[in-house]
């Protein structure tokens, strides 16, 4: 990849590493469960926008599966931890 | 000097980030559940968006295009996000996640009654 989208994704990718902390953050902290499920659902997105970030920072795409892959596991995650927050169990 | 090209993914790659980081600082300061979904939910699945997008404008035109492989995560991400964000936000009203004290209407609560003796509320 040129020299400009390198810098531009070092950019990004510090960025991006903040973001993961502060949805890291939220949740070890996270009051209830439902604060951490809600953090769990950011830190799956920001974990995709990483994936996009390095496969144009390492002018490669062998990771870019995972992209879609991640969205659909995260939504997995979100869905059955809501079902088990409102009847107590999963199926 | 950088092309249009690079010049276009360049900015979608800035403004997803921009948005993912507004989404961790509404995650870090909003003050309860519900308000932390909306941060989530709409900041969050456009910023993720937008940097995929940038990304395949990036590799666009280059031996390695991966087009397909990234309509199908937007397509997918905007399918599953709104579904995720709106299941979590009904399980925590049902189990009577407190609203914040500057909530100055609930109108669910006219329409939905609370179900104190079906609510699992975890810790």
């Amino acid at each position: 990849m040129s020299p400009f989208l390198s810098l531009i994704s070092t950019i990004c990718l510090a960025a991006l590493l903040a973001t993961s902390a502060a949805s890291l953050y939220r949740m070890l902290l996270g009051p209830k469960a439902a604060d951490r499920a809600v953090a769990f659902d950011v830190l799956a997105n920001v974990f995709v926008g990483i994936i996009c970030v390095l496969c144009v920072w390492w002018d490669s795409v062998l990771y870019f599966d995972a992209v879609w892959i991640l969205t659909l596991v995260g939504f997995l995650g979100s869905a059955s931890i809501a079902r088990y927050l409102e009847r107590g169990r999963v199926f | 000097m950088p092309s249009p090209v690079e010049l276009l993914a360049a900015a979608c790659l800035l403004l997803g980030t921009f948005l993912m980081v507004v989404t961790g600082l509404g995650l870090l300061r909003l003050p309860d559940v519900f308000c932390r979904m909306h941060a989530a939910g709409k900041a969050g699945t456009l910023g993720v968006v937008l940097i995929i997008l940038g990304t395949v404008v990036a590799f666009a035109g280059t031996a390695n295009d991966v087009w397909f492989r990234g309509l199908l995560a937007v397509l997918f991400q905007f399918l599953t996000t709104p579904a995720a964000t709106h299941l979590l936000a009904r399980a925590a009203y049902l189990c009577e996640y407190p609203l914040s004290e500057r909530t100055a209407v609930d109108e669910l609560r006219i329409v939905l009654p609370s179900r104190p003796d079906q609510a699992f509320n975890q810790e």
